[in-house]
């Protein structure tokens, strides 16, 4: 009786705490503290991490306000990927443009693109379309600035002990003049032995 | 025997705490800035954490025109370096909670008595308050 007791209550205690390891998926906050950090990958928080710190200096740098409209068009334009991981870097820039639209300081064409890249060909398709349609030539609004960067990488081992550096780099031009009216660079660096959860 | 325990308990306490360092400010004696300071208020859930770092003052800005700015001045009270992170949120006129693409829990690290301060702006010209948040790593 006693043993049957003991394992029904071992049991429940099972069912209750102990059916649960820590190699169970879960859903985390992709914004909280518990992702994972890995220190041979560029991370969503150091993603995210550059792309508000590089926001906050662009905005606090007065110089959206110069464009003679408002909000000012841009154009997203290379960003180099000079790190030894295979990256898309609208990692950084969707956030970036996001983020920029919401204040409502900035719009962004998305029908002109480096090299003649269009990220939606079929807005500049349709757009030609209507002008055709009207008898008219079509009207492209061409971007007042540029957004163009450069990501880098750094890394340095000491012992047992790694370092990796990020660099993403940002400018900004005017493209009337080719003149780079806001730059930055933020650096983001991690150290560790091995990848880990946490901040 | 004394003098072994001696050296060991030297050693340990060297081990312990003889690392930490804090640092050392100068800065002008009659400050020119003028803060626009706001007054806050303040729910302690982790007193571990408010002992160890301590807000010194929360001030206000406007930044491209129309969009709020707040900067958190902190201060780690031990002379050990300490890791915690922090989160703003915005919230607008009317009451509702506004969110951001790059918004999120952020990393800082305080060198031993070391004074900084955490800045954000928020992210729509609707933000009309603010929260920040402080949790210990």
């Amino acid at each position: 009786m006693k043993l049957a007791l003991a394992t029904t209550a071992a049991a429940a205690a099972l069912l209750f705490t102990g059916c649960a390891t820590k190699n169970d998926a879960r859903y985390v906050d992709s914004q909280g503290p518990q992702t994972i950090v890995s220190l041979d990958r560029i991370n969503i928080q150091d993603w995210n991490n550059a792309a508000d710190r590089l926001v906050a200096s662009l905005l606090a740098s007065g110089v959206l306000e110069r464009a003679p409209e408002q909000p000012a068009v841009m154009a997203v334009s290379r960003i180099r990927n000079n790190t030894q991981q295979q990256v898309d870097t609208d990692s950084l820039t969707k956030k970036i443009r996001v983020a920029l639209n919401q204040t409502g300081k900035v719009v962004t064409t998305t029908t002109l693109g480096p090299d003649g890249r269009v990220e939606d060909q079929m807005a500049a398709d349709v757009g030609a379309m209507q002008a055709f349609m009207a008898g008219e030539k079509q009207k492209t609004v061409l971007p007042y600035y540029t957004l163009s960067g450069k990501l880098l990488e750094d890394r340095v081992r000491s012992g047992n002990t790694q370092q990796v550096t990020y660099t993403f780099q940002l400018s900004l031009t005017t493209t009337r003049n080719g003149l780079a009216v806001w730059e930055d660079e933020q650096l983001i660096t991690k150290q560790g032995q091995r990848s880990s959860v946490g901040w | 025997m004394k003098l072994l325990l001696a050296t060991t308990a030297l050693a340990a306490a060297l081990l312990a705490g003889g690392c930490a360092t804090s640092v050392n400010t100068v800065s002008r004696a009659q400050p020119t800035a003028t803060p626009d300071y706001v007054a806050d208020q303040r729910v302690i859930t982790d007193s571990t954490l408010a002992r160890k770092v301590a807000i010194v003052s929360v001030n206000q800005s406007t930044v491209s025109n129309n969009l709020l700015k707040i900067q958190v001045t902190l201060e780690n009270r031990s002379s050990k370096p300490q890791a915690f992170t922090y989160k703003f949120d915005w919230i607008a006129q009317d009451g509702m909670e506004l969110s951001g693409p790059t918004g999120g829990w952020k990393q800082v690290q305080l060198q031993g008595r070391e004074v900084r301060a955490v800045s954000a702006i928020a992210p729509t010209p609707a933000a009309a308050d603010f929260r920040l948040k402080l949790r210990e790593n």
